[in-house]
């Protein structure tokens, strides 16, 4: 095995994978905590639309992505400020509304562009070393934000409006949270693909949160377990051929499961009665 | 008279087309133990965000800790302890007694500045003000009802405020719980000469305990000591004409019918 680690081409997608992972699972923790689960998976069918119309009119296709991302996160969490429709309701129709766009560029492109399908369903063994340097820069991004405003972070994802109340500029930090949802998205998008990519951010963030009653000790084991998977994952996929964007999700939400099954908490509650 | 710590001055508050509380005149001095009583929809809940300043007036002037509801910057309302109503806590939400309490120096820490040791013992203190410190590792989920409150009037000490703001902290609450935080309330105004605004519909748990009741119906209605608004004629008026009060000594509020 160790010899994979010679080709230059794992180097990058072990690295990659890595840091998707560890972005992934630290922003999933919040996520997860803030009930925001479906506006992610909302944002991953936006950016792909994104990426569709960046091939189509010869743009970088991660910056369309970031635009289509951001302009999608922050109308869900605009119209959940206001309480003009439910969440769902709205996301909803986002998610679908994104989709048809997607469907749409893809249909305007008179060829079939194999690389654009590597953002749907995720090639992290074709990162190249440019992908490398804006997936690392991008997760240096956000996880220094998370690091200095982790605090104000946990705060509204336990009780917004008390952490308005108490002091904390809670608006300002949740649009911030929505914010960096989005950029993380993008991050993932080559590595797992849009179809995959909330699978990242909600499972390893989930799979923690059945084993520990601490914040952060929810971090700390979400950010090991996504970093787990995803490297894992992509030696797996290496060893068998199999796809690596399943191979890392499937072995996330096997851990899950496994940890339902074990989860200290459930435990307890069961011994309880 | 002490200097007014809050000073509603014919505030009215509300939405376009909707009043929730109109022409609001009232002055509460420092370390004033106030009980806000009133039926529901008479404007208790907005009175207490107007405090907290998440709600400007539409008309007149509500001036808090020396600020109008505008200038109420974050490090203002870090000086507010807040206790919400009792939401449905997801029990199994990942955080410690500790850690919640923590969350009380937040507001007052600012951005990007880490706790310190010193914001930690901040925070064991407040624990231990409302005994609950021996339960700081503990799962909050795990906790009673009544020990929750606790734990979330820890958090709002922790900010150290000068008013103390708790929004109807006995909701849900079985009777002994229910005594048990109105006479931890009580004992933390005597002790840290808070000033506390306690929203609330059990007017018999707080009649002998407040300096002063503020009955609220859309607009203040009555306001003194509890003697002067506790009167049967008042109470009738803001509670409707179909209740009357029983007992002079124990406030029962009756269907009129039933009764008779």
């Amino acid at each position: 095995m160790l010899e994979l680690l010679a080709y230059d081409f794992m180097q990058r997608s072990l690295l990659a994978a890595a840091l998707v992972g560890s972005v992934c699972s630290v922003i999933g923790v919040f996520v997860v905590l803030r009930g925001l689960a479906f506006a992610g998976a909302g944002t991953a069918h936006a950016a792909f639309a994104g990426v569709t119309l960046a091939y189509l009119v010869g743009l970088p296709p991660l910056s369309l992505a970031i635009v289509f991302g951001l302009a999608t996160v922050w109308i869900t969490g605009w119209v959940e400020e206001k309480g003009r429709m439910k969440l769902d309701v709205s996301i909803g129709i986002l998610y679908t509304a994104t989709m048809a766009l997607a469907i749409l560029f893809l249909g305007l492109m008179k060829t079939y562009n194999p690389e654009v399908y590597g953002y749907l369903f995720g090639s992290v063994l074709s990162v190249t070393s440019e992908e490398l340097m804006t997936i690392g820069g991008l997760s240096i991004a956000v996880l220094g934000t998370i690091l200095l405003l982790s605090k104000e972070l946990y705060f509204i994802a336990f009780d917004q409006e008390m952490a308005a109340a108490s002091g904390v500029p809670a608006r300002q930090i949740f649009y911030l949270l929505l914010t960096l949802v989005a950029l993380t998205v993008v991050i993932a998008l080559k590595t797992v693909g849009a179809i995959l990519v909330f699978a990242m951010i909600l499972i390893p963030a989930s799979t923690a949160y059945q084993l520990t009653h601490s914040l952060t000790q929810m971090t700390l084991y979400s950010m090991l377990i996504g970093n787990f998977c995803a490297v894992t994952g992509v030696l797996l996929s290496y060893a068998f051929d199999l796809p690596s964007g399943p191979s890392i999700v499937l072995l996330a939400t096997s851990l899950f499961f496994l940890a339902v099954c074990c989860s200290p908490k459930r435990l307890h509650r069961i011994h309880a009665q | 008279m002490t200097h007014p710590i809050i000073r509603f001055d014919h505030a009215t508050f509300g939405f376009p087309g909707t009043v929730a509380l109109e022409d609001i005149s009232l002055s509460i001095p420092e370390s004033e133990f106030v009980g806000v009583i009133g039926p529901n929809g008479s404007g208790k809940t907005t009175l207490c965000r107007a405090v907290l300043g998440l709600m400007a007036p539409v008309s007149g002037t509500l001036r808090v800790l020396d600020c109008a509801c505008e200038e109420l910057r974050c490090h203002h309302r870090a000086l507010i302890g807040y206790l919400p109503q009792k939401g449905m806590l997801d029990r199994n939400f990942p955080v410690t007694v500790l850690e919640a309490v923590m969350m009380g120096r937040y507001g007052a820490l600012g951005l990007f500045r880490r706790p310190s040791g010193k914001d930690r013992d901040i925070a064991r203190q407040a624990l231990t003000q409302v005994g609950m410190d021996h339960h700081r590792d503990s799962a909050l989920g795990a906790l009673s009802g009544g020990q929750q409150q606790r734990v979330f009037i820890a958090r709002a000490l922790a900010q150290q405020p000068r008013i103390l703001l708790l929004d109807e902290p006995t909701t849900g609450l079985d009777l002994t719980a229910q005594h048990n935080v109105v006479e931890l309330i009580q004992q933390l105004h005597q002790d840290l000469k808070l000033t506390i605004l306690l929203i609330t519909h059990d007017i018999n748990m707080i009649r002998s305990r407040v300096d002063r009741l503020v009955l609220l119906k859309t607009r203040l209605f009555a306001a003194g000591s509890p003697q002067d608004v506790l009167k049967p004629e008042i109470l009738s008026q803001v509670y409707g004409k179909e209740l009357v009060i029983t007992d002079k000594d124990f406030i029962v509020v009756e269907d009129y019918h039933h009764h008779h």
